[in-house]
């Protein structure tokens, strides 16, 4: 079928291209010489040695990995307990305005979510005197809010599509609901689960302007020194470290594709 | 450097003061000491070199704009003990919102190593220098690729006049080889006025008019409005003039020598006169260590520990004593540390009241639409 439309191919390349490119060039340019991000000069990674001395980039790093780990498990749990709340709890009154609530973050401007949630922490210090101070539990807290809305999303498509028979069928054979739960539900929405834990972690990773808003003293972020470095200049430093984390990345997501793949497999095979 | 627009830093102000009639002042303690400036604006051994010589305990949080430097003061209880906003509008605009501290003289010997002239032009704002010390200083100028302007304007031409980019004459020349303005209202607005010669701290709508109308009359040349991708463009040499800050002008004019691929970028400061901005170190209202940030600034007094971070920013420091240990090719170039006479030729940004921001912001949109 592929050969009787060589437009086709065609297009898949020149979309491929589009999407990569810039990934590709990103990772070229780390090992210029040059400082300039422009201008190829010849092969170096002095930019990874310099990286490794850079200390205040690389704990921005460690910090927003731990953060970005941290809130993905947590808007995990979160966002599938909502997700069965609004597949299995059609029929309640509170469906509605819950499927609101839960996905409201997805279409709320950044700087409103960011700057509401630092209002809210101020005035809950003054009041019952926690959080103490901004830092990494607040940028956390705000992560897992706007994560927890497009996991929910994710996990919630999932179960909506569940064959619920198999379900019924452990319930009549004396299962009780909980052990339903984590012997036939969870194993079946798992690729989802892991989906929307990678999406969680990206999500906080790339994170500026909410993490702006509500950090405080010792809890400066990788995008936070991304950012405030445009002012005295960027370096190559930063496509080095861009490398890697796309490196860890793309092992991380093929490692969860071949394990969705399989599972997929066994359930056909099952089938 | 603004990025969101005036209008909604406005909205913030108001949105936010509120809450910092909430906070209270914590008590004072000397171990720790939180610093919050832009990321690589201090020399890489400054705080660990602090940190040996008084046992505390920095640490060193960045932020990526002055905007959100100012919603986090706003909403009280930061938890920074020093800051470093540019004076004009940000820091202006805390004083009145009463968001600093005054700084404690007595703690601060070195006070009088600080360049008088400097000093007095942060009065206006901070009358008496109770709240601000000056940190950095630079200006708003212009930027040329030297070979390219000298071929089309030819070599008689002199180069440091705002003519370069609002001479409708001059401008048609460069047009092909590319001219940007700055995307600031306030910034062009007043460039304008200074080649116009007029009043620079006129914001009425009669004199933002005229202003405009400057602008409009070469708004076909301009290439593009934008405040830092001008940066790379004159570096790579697809620009041939570019209004920025001396900061951003100079990297640029860095980087192109670093290329080496014959771009040869030079910054000048107009003669008619060019804006002059400069960041400012501040203890907020609720600083919880009170008593280090005063040991800091100290610090930072001291001629032999600003020089080496004029060295490593290529920005002039505000320190009298420091100039002589500054390396000669930061302290010899005239982009940052200009002559006496083109000193007094620079100009104050008066911070504009509401509605001048306002008819600003909307002029602004206009001419940039070319409307």
């Amino acid at each position: 079928m592929l050969k009787r439309y060589p437009l086709l191919i065609v297009m898949l390349i020149l979309g491929y291209l589009f999407l990569y490119m810039p990934i590709v060039s990103l990772v070229i340019y780390s090992f210029n010489e040059s400082r300039l991000v422009t201008v190829w000069s010849g092969f170096s990674t002095k930019w990874y040695v310099e990286l490794f001395n850079n200390k205040p980039l690389l704990n921005a790093a460690a910090t927003s990995i731990k953060i970005a780990a941290l809130n993905a498990t947590a808007a995990i749990v979160l966002g599938t307990l909502a997700a069965l709340a609004l597949v299995r709890f059609r029929q309640s009154r509170g469906h509605k305005s819950l499927g609101v609530m839960v996905t409201a973050p997805l279409v709320m401007p950044e700087v409103i979510i960011g700057l509401s949630l630092l209002l809210l922490f101020v005035a809950m210090e003054d009041l019952i005197g926690w959080p103490q101070g901004r830092g990494l539990t607040t940028i956390l807290l705000a992560h897992i809010t706007f994560s927890m809305a497009y996991v929910t999303v994710v996990v919630q498509s999932r179960l909506a599509h569940m064959d619920r028979s198999i379900e019924e069928a452990a319930l009549d054979l004396g299962a009780k609901p909980l052990k339903v739960f984590f012997t036939i539900t969870l194993p079946m929405i798992a690729p989802s689960l892991l989906a929307g834990w990678l999406l969680a972690f990206t999500l906080s990773l790339d994170d500026l302007v909410i993490a702006s808003f509500v950090s405080g003293p010792g809890s400066t972020t990788l995008p936070m020194v991304v950012y405030s470095s445009v002012r005295l200049g960027v370096s190559p430093e930063i496509n080095a470290l861009a490398t890697i984390i796309i490196a860890i990345v793309s092992t991380a997501v093929l490692i969860a594709g071949v394990i969705m793949y399989r599972q997929e497999m066994n359930k056909q095979k099952r089938l | 450097m603004t990025t969101l627009s005036t209008l909604s830093r406005r909205w913030l102000l108001t949105a936010l003061l509120p809450a910092t009639l909430l906070s209270q002042t914590v008590q004072a303690n000397d171990t720790r000491l939180h610093i919050y400036n832009w990321s690589d604006y201090i020399a890489e051994d400054t705080i660990a070199n602090f940190q040996k010589e008084t046992g505390i305990r920095v640490t060193y949080d960045v932020y990526d704009s002055n905007e959100v430097l100012e919603a986090k003061m706003l909403a009280g209880r930061s938890g920074y003990d020093l800051m470093f906003p540019t004076a004009r509008p940000f820091a202006d605009r805390a004083i009145q919102a009463k968001l600093y501290q005054p700084l404690n003289k007595e703690q601060l010997p070195l006070w009088g190593n600080l360049e008088p002239g400097i000093l007095k032009s942060l009065a206006d704002i901070d009358p008496g220098n109770q709240f601000l010390m000056p940190y950095m200083w630079g200006t708003t100028g212009i930027a040329y690729n030297v070979d390219k302007v000298r071929a089309i304007l030819g070599d008689d031409m002199p180069l440091d006049t705002w003519r370069l980019v609002f001479d409708p004459e001059i401008t048609r020349q460069l047009a092909s080889c590319g001219v940007a303005l700055m995307d600031d209202p306030i910034e062009v607005f007043v460039a304008a006025m200074a080649y116009k010669g007029t009043d620079t701290s006129d914001y009425s709508r009669n004199a933002i008019t005229d202003a405009a109308a400057t602008v409009s009359a070469v708004r076909s040349h301009i290439r593009y409005f934008h405040s830092s991708q001008t940066i790379n463009d004159m570096a790579n040499g697809d620009l041939c003039v570019a209004h920025g800050y001396s900061g951003d002008m100079l990297q640029a004019q860095a980087r192109a020598n670093e290329a080496d691929r014959g771009v040869n970028v030079e910054y000048v400061i107009p003669r008619e006169g060019a804006v002059i901005w400069t960041d400012v170190a501040v203890i907020p209202a609720d600083a919880p260590n009170v008593q280090a940030a005063h040991r800091f600034l100290n610090y930072l007094l001291q001629p032999d520990v600003i020089a080496p971070i004029s060295n490593y920013v290529a920005y002039a420091n505000a320190n009298a004593k420091a100039t002589p240990l500054v390396d000669a090719e930061v302290r010899d170039n005239p982009g940052i540390y200009p002559s006496d006479a083109t000193r007094e030729r620079l100009l104050v940004l008066k911070t504009p009241t509401n509605a001048e921001a306002r008819n600003m912001s909307r002029t602004w949109t206009r001419v940039k639409t070319g409307r």
